[in-house]
């Protein structure tokens, strides 16, 4: 019998009180017992989340100490910024001093023109394959759905070589380019583009609009919704890849976050409470983003899936 | 006017414009000039030290020599993929040990690294350091790598401890004698609650590094001088059938203290006495023990039979020159004058308690230093007189495959012993080392390039030859 | 005249609207996908030698023991992500799917949040979180069951797997569930209330009208969740510290292909694996899409 025990059993046995104060609505009770099984999940959740806000303020040495944090009086002692300090010292470099920011900077940069490089050629496509009949639209459909069943790795080794004989390697081409028109994002912007009426697109080319222009300034801004989801995916993936960077980028002042953070906790280095304190703030950049998008990519996202 | 595409994409827009402003600008406070040398190290502290070392050489050859560090894994990743495609490599990097076995996956030439047998051999290198270190980095009797280090092995253990129960060390000369004391004076369950709460040995349930130590003392090893598979005999089975006895079980004389915290809390707490400690380990202790500062002492590991090898290896690092450089003088140069720096010797024994397989670096007062840590020891001196009794570790292609395979019988012999006990053991652990043997052979047999006599007609460019 | 030329026009634009995603799928696809193909069929050791060694790599990898454990983890893996994280996703869906829409953000924020940090992360963090006696998740097990303080998840062969399945729970719950959610929303709430009046019990509701209901969503699902159960890689790849676990226990299929071609440096085995497991794929994921519609042709 400890804590947790007796606290669940108190939400227990309010489930039971619920139940038989009131017999004939038992509604009140089972929305009880609804809210009370989310707020437990969504505390497990949060749990490691909560560790990981703790840990990265926790001096090193106590990481392993407490589970979450010191008791009060050990506050002053063992509660400090030294993970951050360690994390924002100046990495000595043959290309110079290279500074965390500057990874910030990279990964920042690098996840925001994937996102919209990726953004501008998938609607493009995905426009395309909406409101266009052509010559090879089928075979082409399939070709996309096929290939989207072939996992990236296959590809590794090859574009690997590809890379480097065209002179790519150690530049951020090689990370924006080959997945620059996605085929995932071409289906999800077809799928919302599908639904305008075809009378608009005629209405503008009577008005004399050229077809770029059609897609650019009548069918884009009504598909807002899923241009925001489609940030968030794009930013989400660019911004947490990890073998891209790791296998093409060699200059340390280039590299990205997941990348720079990964080398607290090498072979070598067990720099678990910097690695922890980077993280923690490589979190904040796609929390941001999400809260605002929130709306836009369940729906965008939920829309591919239920209608197709 | 409103953006009109939504919030998000003219956000996004916004930064990629401004990180890329802030980029340019800082790439352009950070632009050096194209240097002459590139080198790759993997240990933050090796680089630390090399970054102050190599302003010197620049000024006296008059070159720019750009030093990198990369995480271990990455490096060999990144190397094995350069290889593989023919890119660009650094002139030199530095290599752990055992991944150079990784890139003798063909003949000879292939090899990607420059032959260094000749130059050590003219500069008398393999006489004056210790010769077995060369063992890691060769491949068919030919030297791939310069060592850096020799990492003996020795016991480090809670003197404090150690003494109130009445051990005298001394008198501990064989493994036997060990785990015979083992069980009379220092597994027991000190605080009565029924759970064991002291242990002789540190030793991982998985053979992690500790059981090639193991192995390598007692004289088995994976491979022989000419890169034959050897991970089959009779001191294998012997040493995994000794390394089950004392990790599995309820008379076993060893606790899994894992690594990091949970292992320095278990240190600290008495949990475990002993540990497997080479020279470099001896500085982790120092840094992430602290608290253990005069409780600590070392002594060399107990024989396999009376007057036998008391010492092992774990881990090593050599530096290498790559086949693609363009600077190879150069790059030796650098090599020499970064590992044979007598200046540096001291500095770096200080630093990493490292010794350096240049015998005649041992003389210096550095190694002599009685080290508080170890309880006044000289440790310097205690390393140096294990040096030259280490034993070869010849790396071959599957060195990987080889140790991963070994262990894993040694995972499923300790499940069977905690099963059915001693009964049937023996015959367990060798049917199945003897099948994984068979595998890695099949794995070896594979390999058309290590294939004597064919490896001729598969190379691409002598085919063209011929051809024309 | 005119008209004749701009319909050509008109005609063109798609392609040039296109012509992006046919220079890159040609460059980064098309290409790479050949030479993967030819790559299948030979040994190579770095760029000068290449043997044609037929369908030796092939039959080496589908006689090999470390491939059948990981396609046995794969597949153990997968079948727990399809049978215990989707009911898991589909019950959180349900019980939030009535709620007040502000509730109802909150914990779908919430339960989604994991998917915001990178597998690569997560794998760290849950690494220390599995540390025995300190972790937080052994204390956890610890003072809710009583058990578990001291187990080595992450070098223990038998708990490898379970330690992966858990770390994926938790990050991939809440991103099923949002489908699921709005896959919900077409259930047609009169059928429910209809149902219920009849003297349906609320299993029956759900077998009989919800589960029809959102069965493109958990087709959909189940397909996606499986294609990504089979590319597993990263987020072991980092809870093991760039290994595969004791004895292999936490080899997966893209991991064998990894340490093939990266760590053993043999990209022709490399290749065939990649070859391999895209037919496995294809096979599994059309047969799981064939199935849901035979069983709708069925009712």
């Amino acid at each position: 019998m400890n804590g947790i025990h007796i606290f669940l059993l108190c939400l227990a046995a309010l489930f039971v009180l619920l139940y038989a104060l009131q017999p004939k609505r038992p509604k009140i009770a089972f929305t009880y017992l609804r809210y009370i099984v989310l707020a437990l999940i969504a505390a497990m959740v949060m749990a490691p989340f909560f560790w990981l806000l703790c840990s990265a303020f926790k001096d090193s040495s106590v990481l392993m100490k407490y589970t979450f944090l010191p008791p009060i009086m050990n506050w002053a002692k063992e509660i400090n910024l030294s993970n951050f300090r360690e994390l924002f010292k100046s990495q000595p470099s043959m290309e110079g001093n290279v500074y965390f920011w500057q990874y910030i900077i990279n990964s920042l940069f690098l996840a925001s023109i994937t996102t919209i490089v990726q953004m501008f050629f998938s609607s493009m496509g995905g426009y395309a394959l909406a409101k266009y009949d052509f010559k090879g639209k089928k075979i082409i459909m399939f070709f996309m759905l096929a290939s989207m069943m072939i996992p990236g790795v296959v590809l590794l080794a090859p574009v690997y070589k590809l890379i480097v004989n065209i002179g790519l390697m150690d530049t951020y081409w090689a990370l924006v380019l080959p997945g620059a028109c996605s085929v995932f994002g071409m289906f999800l912007f077809r799928q919302a583009i599908v639904g305008i009426p075809k009378d608009l697109i005629e209405a503008g080319r009577i008005d004399g609009c050229s077809e770029f222009s059609i897609y650019m300034n009548l069918i884009m801004p009504l598909v807002r919704p899923m241009t925001g989801a489609f940030c968030l995916v794009t930013f989400l993936g660019s911004w947490n890849n990890f073998l891209g960077p790791q296998v093409y980028i060699n200059a340390q002042s280039k590299l990205t976050l997941p990348v720079v953070l990964n080398q607290y906790v090498g072979v070598y280095a067990n720099q678990y409470g910097v690695f922890l304190a980077g993280t923690l703030l490589a979190i904040i950049p796609p929390a941001i983003l999400f809260f605002c998008l929130q709306k836009e990519f369940i729906s965008g996202l939920s829309s591919g899936a239920v209608k197709g | 006017m409103e953006f009109p595409y939504g919030k998000a994409p003219f956000w996004i827009l916004v930064m990629a414009i401004i990180t890329g402003l802030a980029m340019m600008l800082s790439r352009t406070f950070t632009n050096a000039g194209r240097p002459d040398l590139v080198f790759v190290v993997f240990a933050p502290r090796h680089y630390e030290a090399y970054l102050k070392l190599i302003p010197e050489f620049e000024r006296k050859h008059n070159v720019k020599v750009q030093l990198q560090q990369v995480h271990q894994r990455p490096l060999q990743t990144r190397l094995q993929s350069a290889l593989l495609a023919d890119t660009d490599v650094p002139d030199m990097v530095e290599i752990m040990n055992p991944f150079m076995g990784a890139f003798m996956k063909g003949p000879l030439d292939d090899v990607g690294f420059v032959d260094l047998t000749d130059r050590v051999k003219a500069e008398k290198l393999d006489e004056k350091m210790v010769e077995s270190r060369f063992s890691i980095w060769s491949s068919r009797g030919r030297i791939f790598a310069l060592p850096h280090d020799v990492h003996p092995v020795a016991l480090a253990y809670r003197r404090d401890i150690v003494e109130h129960l009445g051990i005298d060390v001394n008198k501990i000369e064989t493994w036997d004698d060990f785990v015979r004391i083992a069980h009379e004076k220092i597994v027991k369950d000190v605080d009565g609650d029924g759970i064991i709460d002291r242990y002789a040995l540190d030793l991982s349930i998985s053979g992690t590094s500790f059981f090639p130590i193991i192995l390598l003392q007692r004289g088995g090893r994976y491979f022989d001088s000419q890169g034959n598979l050897t991970m089959d005999t009779d001191i294998t089975i012997d040493t995994i059938l000794w390394y089950i006895r004392q990790s599995r079980g309820k008379t076993r004389i060893s606790f899994p203290a894992g690594e990091g915290q949970p292992f320095y809390k278990a240190l600290s707490d008495g949990i475990i006495l002993f540990n497997f400690v080479p020279d470099w380990r001896s500085k982790v202790f120092e840094i992430d023990a602290e608290d253990l500062k005069g409780k600590m002492a070392l002594m060399p590991l107990p024989a396999w039979e009376k007057g036998g090898r008391r010492t092992s290896t774990w881990g090593g690092t050599g530096l290498a020159i790559t086949e693609k450089s363009k600077n190879k003088e150069l790059a030796w140069e650098l090599a020499k004058f970064l590992y044979l720096n007598k200046k540096d010797f001291s500095d770096r024994f200080a630093m990493l308690n490292v010794i350096p397989p240049l015998k005649e670096a041992w003389d210096l007062p550095a190694f002599q230093v009685e080290d508080e840590y170890y309880s006044g020891q000289k440790i310097g001196q205690i390393y140096a007189e294990l040096a030259p009794e280490t034993p070869p570790d010849y790396v071959g292609a599957y060195y990987e495959m080889v140790d991963g395979k070994t262990r894993e019988v040694l995972i499923d012999g300790g499940v069977y012993y905690e099963k059915y006990g001693d009964k049937g053991l023996r015959e367990f652990v060798t049917e199945k080392l003897k099948q994984k043997a068979a595998y890695v052979r099949r794995v070896m047999n594979r390999n058309v390039f290590l294939r004597e006599g064919e490896v001729e007609i598969t190379d691409a460019n002598s085919s063209k030859e011929n051809a024309g | 005249m005119k008209d004749l030329k701009y319909r050509a026009y008109v005609k063109r634009t798609p392609y040039l609207f296109l012509a992006p995603y046919f220079c890159l799928v040609c460059i980064f696809f098309i290409y790479p996908l050949i030479s993967a193909f030819l790559l299948s069929f030979q040994q190579t050791n770095g760029p000068k030698s290449k043997a044609f060694v037929g369908l030796s790599n092939y039959s080496f990898v589908l006689t090999d023991p470390d491939f059948h454990k990981a396609v046995k983890n794969t597949a153990i893996y997968a079948v727990f992500s399809i049978f215990l994280q989707l009911p898991i996703s589909l019950g959180l869906a349900m019980l939030l799917n009535t709620a007040k829409d502000k509730t109802k953000g909150f914990f779908r924020l919430i339960i989604f949040s994991p998917n915001l940090v990178g597998q690569i992360f997560v794998g760290v963090i849950f690494s220390v979180l599995f540390v025995p006696r300190y972790g937080l998740f052994n204390r956890f097990m610890q003072s809710l069951i009583y058990w578990g303080l001291e187990n080595r998840w992450l070098e223990n062969p038998t708990l490898v797997l379970p330690a992966v399945i858990i770390t994926a729970l938790w990050m991939y719950v809440g991103f099923n569930m949002i489908y699921f959610l709005a896959g919900l929303q077409s259930v047609d709430k009169s059928l429910v209330e209809a149902a219920r009046i009849d003297g349906a019990n609320p299993w029956q509701v759900f077998w009989n009208v919800t589960l029809p209901a959102i069965k493109p969503v958990a087709t959909f699902v189940v397909v996606m969740s499986t294609i990504g159960s089979f590319q597993l890689f990263e987020l072991p790849f980092s809870l093991l510290k760039g290994e595969f676990g004791p004895s292999s226990s936490g080899l997966f299929i893209v991991s064998y292909l990894y340490q093939m071609a990266f760590r053993a440096g043999d990209l022709g085995t490399g290749a065939a694996v990649g070859w391999i497991l895209t037919l496995m794929i294809m096979i599994i994921s059309l047969t799981q899409i064939k199935m849901s519609g035979t069983l709708e042709e069925g009712k």
